[in-house]
Parts: structure tokens; sequence; C-alpha cells
């Protein structure tokens, strides 16, 4: 068992400006086409040094765990403590909001041309795609983790409920929950009772 | 329905799913979808999968498709909503529970949770492009477009801007 280190170290990130906040989340933002988090990586560890790698993948797991954007949950983290409650909204805005006006404005300026048919193919090429990198991210996370069977049962069950029935996803959720936990604990007992 | 009425609508729906959103916002959207399709029907499937392709051109978190819903279903105001609402709730939460479960680091409950929400979350991601691939997929070629960025994202290290690039391009080619 690893030692325990504190996340987020507070001195580093006490001692962050407002402005840096801002300025190093909204590069995130900005510059993260097709996802966030490897530029979240790469200005957090790499360029300023708030966390080291381990820090930073041990704060990714956490804002997995969370419910919630993980990189939202991330800015919310690391701008609180720095700033407290108006840090995370400083880090929130430089990561969501501001990239979220800039495609309010690329969808407008969509919705002006949609009626070319290039547009219109562009868009249903990308769309198609687009289903697929979702479905790839799927895949690449199944790959990586490889649960045990308890767990591909409870994630099946996720799929068919809720992609194929489109039953609605709040009990869905619930009840996968109570289920998932309680067959974890048992596998867990299980282990321990071996030992 | 009102403008109102739908903000309010928007901003209740949304809400309550911002605290089960676990593995992030594509963990909602088939619900999301499921809402704003088939329960309201405030815009068609293929239109969905539009507005989330547009999301994954624009850069930035996932989680602004929700922003881009909003917008579509009432403009601005629905965008700010909808935004407000699906990460608002989650986010007062994380600010809160973050030193909570930070001190349960080496605890044997967090450890069991997060084993047994991984795949879930998983399931709902899988779910997620699914709902994506019924919406998009109208031609076999389409079809096509899905399963090539399917496999290139799962094996390769590729930028995903460059295959939805690659994919608009193939689609002016008369490929989707």
């Amino acid at each position: 068992m690893s030692t325990p280190v504190p996340v987020a170290a507070p001195s580093t990130l006490a001692a962050i400006s407002r402005r840096t906040l801002f300025a190093s989340f909204l590069k995130m933002g900005l510059l993260g086409f097709g996802g966030v988090l490897p530029w979240a990586r790469r200005v957090i560890v790499d360029e300023r040094r708030w966390l080291d790698d381990r820090e930073f993948a041990e704060l990714i797991g956490l804002c997995q765990v969370l419910p919630g954007p993980n990189v939202v949950n991330l800015a919310v983290i690391i701008g609180s403590r720095s700033h407290g409650p108006l840090g995370s909204l400083i880090a929130v805005t430089g990561i969501l909001f501001v990239p979220a006006g800039l495609m309010l404005l690329i969808a407008t300026f969509y919705a002006s041309v949609a009626h070319e048919p290039v547009a219109r193919n562009a868009i249903a090429g990308a769309s198609a795609a687009a289903a697929g990198l979702i479905l790839g991210t799927a895949v690449r996370l199944l790959l990586q983790t490889r649960p045990p069977l308890r767990g591909l049962l409870t994630g099946a069950a996720a799929f068919i409920a809720v992609g194929v029935l489109q039953w609605p996803l709040l009990w869905v959720i619930v009840v996968l929950i109570v289920v998932g936990v309680a067959a974890e604990w048992r596998a867990s007992r299980a282990v321990d009772a071996d030992r | 329905m009102t403008t109102t009425e739908i903000l309010i609508e928007i901003a209740f729906r949304f809400a309550t799913l911002s605290l089960v959103a676990i593995g992030g916002i594509n963990a909602i959207l088939p619900e999301i979808h499921r809402v704003v399709v088939d329960v309201e029907g405030w815009m068609s499937s293929a239109e969905f999968a539009e507005l989330f392709a547009l999301a994954q051109l624009s850069p930035g978190p996932n989680a602004m498709i929700v922003a881009l819903v909003g917008w579509k279903v009432t403009g601005v105001a629905g965008a700010l909503v909808a935004t407000l609402a699906a990460c608002g709730p989650s986010s007062v939460a994380c600010y809160f529970a973050w030193a909570w479960a930070d001190r349960l680091r080496q605890s044997k409950l967090r450890a069991i949770v997060q084993r047994a929400l991984a795949p879930i979350a998983i399931g709902l991601i899988l779910a997620s492009g699914y709902t994506l691939a019924l919406g998009a997929d109208r031609s076999p070629g389409a079809v096509a477009l899905t399963i090539v960025a399917t496999a290139a994202l799962a094996f390769t290290r590729i930028n995903p801007f460059w295959i939805l690039l690659a994919a608009g391009a193939a689609g002016v080619a008369g490929l989707a």
C-alpha cells in the first residue's frame, strides 16, 4: 500500500494568482480540441508544475468518482485550493464558460450555412464519427480497466437499460450502484476470508 | 409551453441529472436525448447528433454539449440555464466532497465504490455512443464512418479533432 500524499500541495496551489489561474484554465479549454484532459495534464503538470504526475492521476481518479464533468470538477478543486469558492468560479469560467461562448458563435455560424448541401454533408460525416469517438472511448476504458465478470454484468445492464431500452437514467443508476457496491463488497470480503 | 416554462423544465431535468453524472456528461447524454427528443420533441435524433458533432468540433470540454442543447431549444438563456443546471449541483457537491473523499483515499469503502462505479460508467458511455449512432447513422457510409472512428479512437493515438475533420471531408465527398 502506498503512503498517502496530499492531493494538491496547499503551498503550491495557494500561491497561484487569480490571473494565472484564469489564464491557465482558459488555455486548457481553448486548446482542448476533442478533449481537454491531455491539455489539462500538460498545463498543470509540465508547464505550471502545480502537481506532479502521480498527484494529477490521483486527482483525476477522484474527479471520475465524483459526479459531473471530470475537467470541470478538476477546475473546481484546484480553484478552491488557491482562492476558495471564487477560485473555483474563476477556473470553471476559464475552462467551461468562455469556450462554451465561443462554441455558440460557431453554432450560430453553422446555423447560417446549414441549408448549404456542403455544410449538411460535412456535419453528417462529422456526427457519424463523433458517435464513434464516444464508442471508442468506452472500448478504450474497457480495455484499460478490464473489469471482472460482476463488473461486466453491471456495465452491460447499464448499456442495455439506458441505451437500448431507453429507460429513465435515475432509477437505473440507483439500482445498479446498490447492486454493484454490494457485489464488490462481497468479493472483497471473500478475499479477506481467504487471507 | 412558454419560454419560461421551457427554461424551468430544462433547469429541473438537468439539475436532477447533474448529481448522477458519474463518468461525466457522457453518462447522462442518453437521458438528455430521451428528454429533448422523445419526451419533449424539441429536436430530432439527427439534430441531436449534429449538435454533438458541433460541440466536439469546438475546443473545450465535452460537457459543452448541454449548453448547445439549451441554445437550440431557447437560445442563449437556454444555454446558460442548461449549463448551470447540468454542472452547478455536481460542482457544488465536488467542492464540499473532495476533501472528504481525499481523506478516504486509503479506505476500503472508497476502493469498493470506485471499482463498482467504473464499469457502470463505461456501460453508460457505451449507451451514449449507441444513442448518438442511432441518430447519426442514416446510411451505410455513415455506419462505416462510425466504425472507423470507434477503432481509430480505441486503438490509435490520433487526436480526435483530426478524426472529425476527416469524417467531415468524407461527408462532403458524399460518403455519409
